[in-house]
């Protein structure tokens, strides 16, 4: 366990020695989600309401959605792939801690700066506009969100370790990356909300592990979906998780016996 | 007591040709000629404990395939190997545990850190009991003059103290076996010899058992009794160094500079010259010649000095690789 802990604290000092970087990228997250809620505030200047959202609604999407994409996000493939190219892996292979637990491990530590100040200019962001938004007290539904985005914290950061084993074969994963992310944010809801869609859709995006980052989550904060709906969906996330693992182990085992540990 | 084996140890790796040019580019998105290289070829050795043995060998020549497969880094294609009873490739943890590997060009320490962050994450992830660390880590501050550049952030250190970092932070869980893969390359010449007089005196003190790949033949020189030399990807010589020079070398190299200048013509006639300004001559003459031909120029030519010297052994390398090529 001293191992975890000792891991997470190195990171954070790593973390402390770029603050500069990681405060500028909390300006570009500010400028966006503002922009997004002054173009749907336009929208809504002729309608009361679009597909059934009202604006506070629209808004406190947009903010709770953003808000938990930010806390479930992570760049472990782009760090992991550089790794395999570069044969940096190779320190890590002669070592007795497995690469999966160092690299989950160091990249929790390393998203924690960045997660706490997202986390503080979404308050911030909250605070002003809380007037306009819809705000719940009701614990149980508190709780299972808070649930359903530290599922969907392991299943992102598990989907980008495999993204990152891709590597083994191809050396680079931008390409792969990039597509998955814009995918993911289209049937996330990170664009608009799913239910502007068939329902046939939604009926997918709910099997997918990509709708718990940020549609499904501010559905149940907003009360359009009901508790049980919330159980079934975190029931959905924990068999994607396992399933990940299942293809981490495999693809791992495959894919390190393709290693050569180039560059020294 | 044997702490290597490597038994028919070999090593195949595969790649894609693909011929200059963007049309060959386009082409080869397509199809992709398959091609494999044997990297390393039925190598067999043992090492014993606290044996300091260098390996020898031109780029490419599957030194650090070899160290790879002994690591476990990588999966051999044929043949076994065990270290300290071990199947490297297996990375069993109790393994891993008990030997290190330093990468002249790999760096393992954390760049924006001082090293001591590195060290304490080590120590965790090695499971290094508090007192065994500070001890170790006094130790080894002390021989490797490191104490005042701890607490530097790894990236503001020159290339010879990181390094001298780097074999701290590999050594903090005294290993029984190292690893050493080019640990002095690209450094200055007094880097170079503080390191090797520090590998040296930790070989001695801890009977650490090493194998060390070096292109600098000063290193080689300096630190290994044993040598064994791989070339396209095959064993060529295993054993002592001065046994190879035995082997090898069936010349000794005189150097005489004169008070006078001398005409190369007559010179000529006593050995083969090496180099050669009117006052001054580097002749190869046959092992057991030379003092027969040392008593004829004394007796002959105005001779201001002499020295009968060794060839020098980076020569005799060359000499076995070349020789190997045209196998």
């Amino acid at each position: 366990m001293h191992k975890f802990t000792t891991l997470i604290q190195t990171a954070w000092q790593r973390a402390l020695t770029h603050r500069f970087s990681i405060i500028a990228y909390r300006i570009g997250e500010i400028i966006e989600v503002i922009f997004l809620i002054i173009m749907w505030s336009s929208l809504y200047e002729h309608t009361a309401v679009i597909s059934g959202y009202t604006l506070p609604e629209m808004l406190t999407y947009i903010l709770v959605g953003n808000l938990i994409t930010f806390v479930t996000r992570n760049f472990l493939s782009d760090f992991m792939a550089r790794e395999i190219k570069d044969g940096t892996l190779s320190l890590f292979l002669v070592k007795p801690i497995s690469y999966f637990t160092y690299a989950c491990i160091r990249e929790f530590g390393r998203i924690t700066m960045p997660f706490l100040l997202s986390l503080g200019t979404h308050l911030l962001i909250i605070l002003f506009f809380w007037h306009r938004l819809i705000i719940t007290t009701q614990v149980s539904r508190l709780l299972l969100l808070l649930l359903m985005v530290a599922g969907a914290f392991i299943t992102e950061l598990l989907i980008s370790y495999i993204v990152g084993l891709i590597a083994f074969w191809t050396d680079e994963v931008d390409g792969v990356y990039t597509t998955i992310n814009r995918l993911k944010k289209f049937v996330s809801g990170g664009y608009f909300p799913l239910s502007l869609l068939p329902s046939l859709y939604i009926k997918i995006s709910y099997t997918l592990p990509f709708a718990y980052s940020f549609f499904v989550p501010t559905q149940l904060y907003l009360g359009k979906i009901s508790n049980t709906t919330a159980l079934k969906g975190i029931g959905v996330q924990i068999i994607w998780i396992g399933l990940l693992c299942g293809i981490i182990k495999l693809v791992w085992r495959r894919g390190v016996r393709r290693y050569e540990g180039v560059g020294i | 007591m044997t702490i290597i084996e490597v038994k028919n140890l070999s090593k195949t790796y595969e790649y894609y040709k693909k011929q200059a040019g963007l049309w060959n580019s386009v082409k080869s998105l397509f199809h992709r000629e398959k091609l494999f290289t044997d990297a390393v070829k039925n190598i067999n050795f043992t090492i014993n404990e606290g044996e300091l043995v260098g390996f020898l060998g031109p780029n490419g020549a599957g030194k650090t395939t070899t160290l790879k497969m002994l690591s476990g880094i990588i999966y051999p294609s044929r043949g076994e190997a065990s270290v300290l009873g071990f199947t490297p490739w297996k990375r069993q943890p109790i393994f891993q545990k008990q030997f290190a590997l330093v990468m002249g060009q790999k760096n393992q320490l954390w760049w924006d850190l001082p090293a001591m962050e590195s060290f304490i994450l080590n120590k965790e992830i090695y499971e290094v009991p508090d007192k065994q660390f500070k001890t170790t880590l006094d130790e080894l501050s002390r021989l490797l003059e490191i104490k005042e550049i701890l607490e530097i952030p790894v990236r503001k250190l020159s290339l010879g103290q990181r390094m001298k970092c780097e074999l701290a932070a590999a050594l903090l869980h005294s290993p029984k076996v190292l690893f050493l893969d080019e640990p002095t390359i690209g450094l200055d010449v007094v880097s170079q010899k503080n390191i090797r007089e520090f590998l040296k005196k930790y070989n001695k003190q801890t009977k650490t058992t090493i194998i060390l790949t070096s292109h600098y033949m000063e290193d080689v020189e300096a630190l290994c009794e044993r040598v064994v030399i791989i070339n396209h990807g095959s064993l060529i010589y295993d054993g002592a160094l001065s046994k190879l020079m035995d082997r090898y070398v069936d010349q000794k190299m005189l150097e005489i500079t004169f008070t006078e200048d001398i005409a190369k013509t007559t010179l000529e006639q006593l050995g083969t010259i090496a180099e050669f300004t009117p006052q001054r001559v580097l002749l190869e003459v046959p092992k057991q010649k030379t003092k027969e031909v040392a008593i004829k120029v004394l007796s002959n030519l105005p001779v201001d000095d002499i020295l009968i010297n060794e060839v020098p052994i980076d020569e005799v390398i060359r000499k076995i690789f070349t020789a190997s090529k045209t196998l």
